[in-house]
């Protein structure tokens, strides 16, 4: 692998990045730094040695060039709001942190869309055409934080990825800068484009292709109106079969979204928004689209899921019922802070039919590591997100949450499913990939790497395990020893 | 700037490496699931966009701190200071962490701990000694008011050094008579009691204040009861990590607003509003005053709140573009937000507009504005931007402090919007009289 970066990053080395970024965009003494071992995967810590917080693709593209002739490693960072440790920095000196370029260059509603660089909060670029009816799609959880860069780099989602699409379908172009500092653009504003979609190998490449500075994104029409249901049941068996229900009767919902009684009494302990403590599960199933049409599909909805067993179908009255139930929803991570010192959120796939059992597998699984488990997720696209409560003073117990939280992908991949829905590989399931790829899908991907990166030195230890070991540990990185 | 890590600070030169275990409830720490939601909500990490200046990156200091794992030098030091206490991230935090005392806790740390160089003594010291006394602020600003009077504002301005006038742009030149709400007769002993809580700086620059939130409840039919020994609510002390008088201030208070049993208690000031609401906390381990500093807290309330409560009526109408701030102690100390834009839009003819971030802090923060001018500048013009782009003709807000930093702001600009609190605004629109 290429050099560790420690003898490189010399004090001519920093003093050039200086010149290059300026005093204020340069961070290296170690109170500074400490705050930056980690993002929301608490699990690993690693502060890098020097952080640059430069202002524009320019810069970006000197750093990289100074970086690249001294063979410097790099780690990129939008917010930290990632919950794979995707920019923690393992045998990566220097981390580029994009956050401060957040400016949104272009709206063109004509042609539905928006051209911004890639230290945007999600949020923001949703805020910045409310007025005339558009919103920016994927809306992960982390929308009022995360960066534009962030959900690119792990190809992010949301609730309402499943009528409208992850990050990916909403990328039309892209600037990146590649690890020796040559800016390129990839794809572009038309819709319709020739030749392979490079921009589309770079959406999930978790900052192992170089680091993006700037996208042209889709923007989506509102939708006339919106009906929002909660449905509420005795366990999660009736609720998840009531998914495949509503997804087989033709009905595609702006969102279904499921959450467990632990889910559902950590939410009503922070926000008391009215759900029902002693339900075993709830659905929020929420139908958009064309005014006329609505009444009737959730009429169709919420027959569909008393058929399948819901006790009680409540409609959203108005817009601040609805908001409650949405704030409940996309806060629920959170909340659950209020029910142990630390979580885990597991990320995982399985096809729609199969979430009763995994869901009765999560069970049987918390069971055997004496651990809470509570679900929170996108029933609607088979996304779980099962939610491990652990104590990180207690080693053991922190070293249960791992193996559970790994047991469950393994669960998931056993059924069809895949090991990460939104949240991304970054280190956390690095040693799962080999479950899903075989040696020479994890080649065929590495070699597409090198195509952007020759010498692995953007992200390096990411995503793709180093061939012939299960997992390549750093030595200091792993503050939990498995 | 040499490369080389800086270590010349004397807070660098001898590292405290030992933990500082006593700088937070270690338990409210965990609290935090390092989610980041917070990071937007943070008037500070806004403006410099770094991790160490968000309320995540805070809270993993001091955990860093209280571990032993970083030193309490310069750097540290520099990101807590800069903090405002807006609890803006209280109000993003899913997961209900109490930032607000978690920093109260660490600035008093910082207090007991930590040596600061002699100007910076030298103007905590005068701000602890002034602010907190009207009788002193009036004695110091005489010599201004003479030379207001002649006129002489700008010149001084000019001679002024550079750091000082940012100060010296908060008070406001003489005021324009205001209208006063007068109430049409005294409420009976049987209608609710409202006591007024008289703020320090409130009470020495905008009087009018005061007496039009006494006005207001008055016309509403409240029985406002005066405060005859009130003194400094404590916010400057907490704010600045000095508990001990903190809780002289709070026991005196509740002394005598504890002689007001049932009474709606409230200032005009909703950042001594959302002190007075603390005291239960603040006096909790102290037998004496616990039971009765609860009960005082119990009582807080807001004035917009109290005015709904009673269908507070605009005989006449009062057609303005107005938009509102969201002063930080009242929207994330108390939780208020919508009460005042509803008494706002019950008024004939007000056109409420939004402004972007209503809710981001101005800069102001009690005397950060004086301890840490730069990022309290750079605060209010974002402020007056946002102000300014609805195209309002007024801003309504609820604390003496955002008023006199955001009027500096805009008269510097030679922006004619003029800056009103609630209390104010309804005097105003209640006689009728556009002055």
């Amino acid at each position: 692998m290429a050099s560790s970066g420690n003898s490189a990053l010399d004090s001519a080395a920093v003093a050039e990045l200086r010149a290059i970024v300026g005093d204020d965009a340069i961070v290296s003494r170690p109170t500074e730094l400490k705050v930056y071992e980690c993002d929301g995967w608490t699990i690993e810590k690693s502060a890098p040695e020097l952080l640059l917080r430069p202002r524009s693709a320019a810069e970006i593209s000197a750093v990289l060039k100074v970086l690249h002739r001294r063979e410097i490693p790099f780690v990129p960072r939008g917010a930290g709001t990632g919950l794979s440790g995707g920019c923690l920095p393992v045998g990566a000196p220097v981390m580029i942190c994009t956050s401060r370029m957040n400016r949104i260059l272009a709206i063109d509603y004509a042609s539905r869309r928006v051209e911004v660089e890639s230290g945007v909060v999600n949020l923001h670029v949703t805020n910045a055409v409310r007025e005339r009816g558009f919103f920016y799609a994927p809306d992960p959880s982390s929308q009022m934080a995360c960066t534009i860069g962030g959900n690119i780099a792990e190809n992010s989602g949301g609730p309402h990825t499943l009528k409208y699409g992850v990050t990916t379908n909403h990328v039309l172009g892209l600037e990146i800068v590649l690890p020796d500092g040559e800016i390129a653009e990839l794809g572009g504003p038309a819709e319709e484009r020739l030749g392979y979609d490079l921009a589309g190998a770079i959406v999930g490449a978790e900052g192992t292709a170089g680091i993006v500075t700037r996208a042209i994104l889709k923007l989506t029409r509102e939708p006339e109106e919106r009906r929002t249901l909660l449905a509420i049941f005795a366990g999660v068996g009736a609720a998840t079969r009531t998914v495949s229900a509503i997804i087989s009767a033709g009905v595609i919902p702006g969102a279904i979204e499921m959450m467990d009684r632990l889910i559902i009494e950590a939410v009503e302990d922070a926000f008391h928004a009215g759900l029902p403590r002693d339900a075993g599960a709830v659905l929020i199933i929420e139908l958009d689209g064309i005014a006329a049409a609505l009444d009737a599909q959730a009429a169709e909805v919420a027959e569909l899921a008393r058929a399948a067993g819901a006790r009680e179908v409540r409609l959203a009255r108005d817009e601040s019922e609805r908001a409650a139930l949405w704030k409940a929803r996309k806060r629920a991570f959170g909340a659950v802070g209020r029910l142990a010192p630390n979580y885990a959120t597991q990320d995982g796939v399985v096809p729609r039919t199969r979430l009763p059992e995994i869901l009765r597998e999560i069970a049987a699984i918390a069971e055997r590591y004496s651990l809470k488990i509570g679900n929170v997720f996108h029933a609607g696209d088979g996304n779980i997100h099962p939610i491990v409560l652990y104590d990180e003073r207690d080693a053991d117990e922190t070293r249960r949450a791992i193996e559970a939280g790994r047991e469950i992908l393994r669960a998931c991949v056993a059924m069809g499913g895949s090991l990460t829905g939104e949240h991304g590989i970054g280190v956390e399931k690095m040693a799962e990939m080999p479950l899903i790829f075989s040696p020479d899908d994890l080649i065929v991907m590495s070699e597409l790497r090198r195509v952007f990166d020759p010498e692995q030195r953007a992200n390096p230890n990411k995503v793709i395990p180093a061939p012939g070991s299960c997992v390549e540990v750093a030595a200091p990185r792993r503050q939990v020893v498995l | 700037m040499a490369t080389a890590p800086k270590s010349t600070s004397a807070a660098n030169a001898a590292p405290r490496r030992q933990p500082a275990r006593d700088i937070v409830d270690y338990e409210l720490l965990f609290d935090c699931v390092h989610c980041g939601l917070c990071l937007e909500s943070c008037p500070t990490y806004v403006v410099t966009r770094a991790e160490m200046d968000s309320p995540r990156g805070r809270i993993y200091l001091m955990k860093a701190l209280a571990d032993g794992a970083v030193a309490l030098d310069a750097d540290a030091l520099r990101h807590l200071d800069l903090c405002l206490e807006c609890r803006g991230c209280e109000t993003a935090c899913p997961s209900g962490v109490r930032y607000g005392k978690l920093i109260e806790r660490a600035r008093e740390y910082v207090n007991r701990n930590v040596r600061r160089p002699p100007l910076e003594r030298l103007r905590n010291w005068l701000i602890a000694s002034i602010f907190p006394y009207p009788e002193r602020l009036k004695i110091l600003l005489a010599p201004l008011r003479a030379i207001d009077r002649l006129g002489m504002r700008p010149l001084m301005r000019r001679l002024a050094p550079a750091g000082m006038r940012d100060w010296l742009d908060l008070i406001p030149p003489r005021a324009a008579a205001q209208p006063v709400i007068q109430a049409a007769a005294p409420a009976a002993d049987s209608a609710p009691a409202a006591v007024v809580h008289h703020g320090c700086v409130a009470r020495t620059l905008l009087e009018a204040e005061n007496r039009n939130t006494e006005g207001a409840l008055a016309a509403a039919g409240y029985r406002v009861v005066r405060m005859e020994r009130t003194v400094c609510c404590g916010a400057l002390d907490l704010h600045h990590g000095n508990f001990e008088r903190a809780r002289e201030f709070a026991r005196a208070n509740v002394r005598e607003l504890g002689r007001h049993g049932g009474a709606a208690i409230l200032s005009a000031a909703s950042g001594c509003s959302a002190v007075l609401a603390a005291y239960g906390d603040l006096l909790a381990g102290d037998p004496e005053f616990a039971a009765a500093a609860r009960a005082v807290s119990a009582q807080v309330a807001d004035l917009s709140t109290l005015l709904l409560r009673r269908n507070f009526n605009f005989p006449r109408g009062f057609p303005a573009a107005v938009t509102y701030h969201d002063s930080c102690h009242l929207a994330h100390g108390l939780g208020v937000r919508e009460e005042p834009r509803r008494l706002l839009r019950s008024i004939p003819g007000v056109e409420l507009l939004e402004m972007n971030e209503s809710d981001l802090c101005c800069g102001s923060a009690g005397s950060y504005n004086l301890t840490e001018p730069a990022m309290a500048r750079e605060l209010v013009r974002r402020k007056a931007d946002n102000i300014a782009a609805t195209g309002a003709d007024y801003v309504v807000l609820g604390n003496p402090g955002c008023e006199l930093q955001i009027a500096a702001e805009l008269r510097r600009r030679g922006e004619k919007i003029r800056v009103m609190h609630l209390a104010d605004f309804l005097a105003l629109a209640l006689s009728g009289a556009d002055i």
